[in-house]
């Protein structure tokens, strides 16, 4: 097993751009992918299906903790990311309120005069992964899993 | 920050979305979609070509756009859609509904 690769960030929004960036690289050493354009370090490059799924994925549960797990408090969302032969593990902690899963409704059927503005984080996070665990804590506990 | 968008009014009002279309930066586009709303448009080209990553809040504020649009009566089109943006859209089964 590789070492995991370890961050910790502030928990807010304005440290997520470092931590996709982090996500996407990790998400490379598993799939493989190239980046299209690689003397361009402002792009975060994601194209492959496999960084796509855990790039999107990532991104939405750091908003989850930015948002609400730290809205009335402060503190730090501590990373662990462990890429394998042919998936990647990211464990996320963090020390804020604990978010309640049962919230999370079905999303409703789409159609042109019922399109949903909100509650659709945590159901592209569900449906781009092959397993999502949530644990409340303190520490709250997430762990994402990705099968290439 | 660079704007994630850039508005064109020639020959046709289009609206390019650029970058990140995220939690930090899809509040700017919902003000600027307030503003092209102002004029109510008749009909408005959404090119995201440029358009690099979005999450659900970038997604929120593209659907804002599109009811508003729709609500004044006019029409919105959506090109060049790619990689991970066009799998959000299709995941959350938007893709049919946007003409992508």
């Amino acid at each position: 097993m590789t070492a995991p690769i370890r961050l910790s960030v502030p928990g807010t929004l304005a440290y997520r751009a470092v931590a996709v960036r982090v996500v996407a690289e990790a998400a490379r050493l598993v799939s493989s992918s190239k980046r299209r354009e690689p003397d361009n370090p402002l792009t975060v490059d994601v194209t492959d299906p496999f960084d796509t799924a855990v790039v999107s994925a990532f991104m939405e549960i750091f908003n989850n903790i930015a948002l609400h797990a730290y809205s009335a408090a402060t503190g730090t969302i501590e990373l662990a990311i462990t890429p394998g032969e042919r998936q990647l593990t990211i464990e996320i902690a963090d020390t804020g309120a604990p978010f309640d899963m049962t919230t999370v409704t079905p999303l409703p059927d789409v159609t042109a005069d019922a399109l949903p503005e909100g509650g659709m984080g945590i159901h592209i996070a569900t449906a781009m992964l092959d397993e999502v665990s949530y644990q409340p804590g303190p520490p709250n506990r997430w762990r994402l899993l990705k099968r290439s | 920050m660079l704007a994630p968008y850039e508005v064109t009014r020639s020959p046709h009002l289009t609206l390019a979305v650029r970058g990140s279309l995220d939690i930090n930066t899809a509040p700017a586009l919902a003000e600027e979609v307030d503003r092209i709303m102002a004029n109510r448009p008749p009909a408005i080209t959404v090119d995201l070509g440029a358009l690099e990553l979005i999450d659900s809040s970038g997604v929120a504020a593209l659907v804002k756009l599109y009811k508003a649009i729709r609500a004044a009566g006019g029409t919105i089109t959506f090109v060049n859609t790619r990689d991970q943006p066009l799998a959000i859209f299709k995941l959350l089964k938007m893709d049919r509904v946007f003409g992508i």
